[in-house]
């Protein structure tokens, strides 16, 4: 093949000028690296807000019946709860499953009333699912066995103006519609990341929530971990417990992490489309001074016989060895910072005061899919050689015999 | 038998303008292995007649005719790719690429005709020797002097065994050794070789050693003398 010559001869080309080549090599690897990275950084903050959210509030999948879905009433348990919790554990991707009694109530101390949503919770299930128990400030999780104890909101403990030990008066409705009271001591306080639902949820033990709306062992609430949350949406699809009952992925049960994740997904490629374009104009700026330097030299390779194909393609190969020479080495060096310190995390507490209020911490770890590598990849190929165009083009109109006279 | 036939050509620049005759109706044969000079003050259109001939310019009127191919009613592609096979060229500068060696320079036209590797650098070997360069066939451009330089390049002409070679003034940016030498050299290659040699001059040694001189005047060949 006598392109080979051409090609040959462009790689050559982009040596003679080196510091001018250097400066364009140096800006895509400073380019592609800060692209790559930046999105690692943005990609694995996403994902640690939704894995947070997930593990202490969501977890992967719920499942609950229709009718409570519309109007969470007590009277809307899962019927034969314990042999859906027995079929979900037989599946492989399912990692851990919990139940909950769930009702809406008001909670009261001597000085004020809040509405809440009282959990009746399994602790030592719940345990596995979510990590209330992590954000224990004062007093514990349910360790002593006596009834009634309740968990409260730090939030809501100083709204309710209450303590350890306190007595709150929760006030909710039975399965018969009758509202009924009972007293609950508090045994432990807890802050989550999420002030707002600290304010609004109380912890109590599922017995003892059960035995008080008249149905001991009632379940609201069936929720479960599976391997990887990213498959959630699948395997909710798959399952399956009949007409009445409803089961829902983390993206059906929050919209808003659905979209943050699918956004992200999309940011990452505008965000490297917008550098790889900035690049591209330096790329162009520089062919487009060296095409004209030469021109002398083009009309000459004209002149002799060196064909329009052949011509442009020598532009066209000069430019894309430019353009791409240096993004492996910056996809590289990106995918080595992000290798480091996937597991050491980025600290950026003294920038970033406001992440925790979104439990999301204050150490970052970045993290891209492998997939991400390859599409970066493709977009940075197909980029360049459209960036390659423009100059290979503008060598095309010369006139030889202009070019030439300028001898 | 004449290898390149000119008809009738005149060129007009600036057509719509301010038009600028630069050949006024020149007829002119060239025979294989001639030594040709054409000479004339500067804006007589020796430059413009060189580049006709080359197909690098589309003459306003008239014909050009290479061994029988009427070079004008070729399509571009084709033009390019008759003088690829049929033309050497050698400018007064700017003829050899700075970033391939010697050699390479002239194997690059055998390579642009898709000649295998082993003949490129057989035939680029022994064109070097013949211009006297076999010691420098591994040297930059920039490592060699004009003479040098222009010698390549004169190889490189060769390169592909073309028709003619066109020389536009090949020697204005040397010095006088180097002039003469590359005009031995050249001179060689048209009695060894038979190649057929057309160049234009404003130095009278030059001249001197021309066997066929065309005088260009305003665009019209005054006298035209075989010697
Ligand atoms: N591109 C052009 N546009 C307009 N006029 C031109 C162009 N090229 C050449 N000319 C004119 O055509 C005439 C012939 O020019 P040409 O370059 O062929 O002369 P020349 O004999 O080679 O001169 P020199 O000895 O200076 O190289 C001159 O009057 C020149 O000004
Ligand atoms: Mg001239």
């Amino acid at each position: 093949m006598n392109i080979l010559p051409i090609i040959s001869l462009s790689w050559k080309n982009i040596w003679r000028n080196k510091t001018r080549s250097g400066v364009v090599i140096v800006a895509v690897i400073l380019g592609t690296w800060a692209g790559v990275f930046m999105s690692a950084f943005m990609y694995g903050l996403s994902m640690q807000y939704i894995r947070s959210e997930l593990v202490n509030f969501t977890s992967n999948i719920q499942i609950h019946t229709k009718a409570y879905n519309i109007e969470p009433m007590p009277e809307y348990f899962i019927p034969e709860a314990d042999s859906i919790i027995q079929v979900l554990e037989q599946k492989a991707y399912v990692m851990e499953v919990t139940s909950r009694t769930k009702v809406s109530g008001l909670a009261s101390s001597s000085s004020s009333t809040f509405g809440v949503t009282i959990r009746g919770i399994d602790p030592d299930r719940e345990k596995k699912v979510t990590q209330l128990y992590t954000f224990m400030k004062e007093g514990d999780y349910f360790e002593e066995s006596r009834r009634n104890q309740i968990i409260v909101g730090e939030k809501l403990a100083n709204r309710l103006n209450q303590k350890m030990r306190s007595k709150v008066v929760l006030n909710f409705q039975d399965v018969d519609g009758n509202i009924s009271a009972a007293a609950f001591r508090v045994s432990g306080i807890f802050k989550s990341p999420n002030s707002m639902f600290d304010e609004s949820n109380v912890f109590v033990r599922s017995s003892d929530l059960s035995r008080l709306i008249g149905h001991p062992g009632a379940v609201h609430e069936i929720a479960l971990l599976v391997d990887n949350f990213k498959n959630a949406p699948t395997y909710a699809k798959e399952l399956s417990f009949g007409d009445a009952l409803e089961v829902q992925s983390w993206s059906d049960l929050s919209p808003a992490l659905a979209y943050t994740d699918s956004m992200v997904g999309t940011m990452l490629y505008i965000v490297m489309t917008i550098i790889l374009i900035a690049l591209t104009f330096g790329i162009i700026n520089t062919m487009l001074m060296t095409v004209l330097e030469r021109q002398q030299e083009l009309g000459m390779l004209m002149a002799v016989g060196v064909n329009k194909i052949r011509t442009f393609s020598m532009i066209l190969s000069e430019t894309f060895f430019l353009a791409i020479f240096g993004a492996p080495f910056g996809v590289f060096l990106a995918w080595v910072g992000i290798t480091l310190l996937e597991d050491k995390g980025i600290n950026v507490s003294a920038f970033a005061q406001g992440f925790e209020m979104y439990g999301m911490g204050t150490v970052i770890y970045p993290e891209l899919q492998p997939d991400y590598y390859f599409n970066i990849g493709i977009l940075i190929l197909v980029v360049t050689l459209i960036a390659s165009i423009y100059p290979s083009y503008k060598a095309l109109k010369l006139n030889p015999v202009e070019a030439i006279r300028k001898i | 038998m004449s290898i390149i036939q000119v008809r009738n050509i005149s060129k007009i620049y600036n057509k719509e303008h301010i038009p600028v005759r630069a050949l006024n109706g020149i007829d002119l044969d060239i025979n294989k292995g001639e030594f040709t000079a054409i000479v004339g003050p500067s804006g007589s259109g020796k430059t413009t007649l060189l580049n006709i001939i080359g197909g690098l310019d589309t003459p306003t009127e008239g014909s050009v005719n290479i061994h029988g191919t009427d070079m004008f009613s070729l399509k571009d592609r084709k033009l390019i790719d008759f003088r690829l096979h049929h033309i050497g060229f050698v400018f007064q500068a700017y003829n050899l690429i700075p970033v391939l060696t010697a050699l390479e320079n002239v194997m690059f036209i055998l390579q642009m005709q898709g000649r295998p590797h082993k003949e490129c650098v057989a035939r680029g070997m022994e064109l070097l020797k013949q211009v006297g360069l076999e010691d420098k066939v591994d040297k930059r451009p920039s490592e060699l002097s004009g003479g040098q330089q222009q010698r390549v390049a004169v190889a490189r002409a060769l390169a592909s065994k073309p028709d003619f070679v066109l020389a536009d003034e090949p020697t204005a940016n040397l010095d006088s050794k180097s002039t003469s030498d590359l005009l031995d050299m050249m001179l060689q290659l048209n009695e060894l070789g038979e190649t057929t040699f057309i160049f234009s001059t404003h130095d009278q040694r030059v001249v001197d050693r021309a066997k066929r001189v065309l005088t260009l005047v305003d665009g019209e060949i005054e006298t035209d003398e075989v010697r």
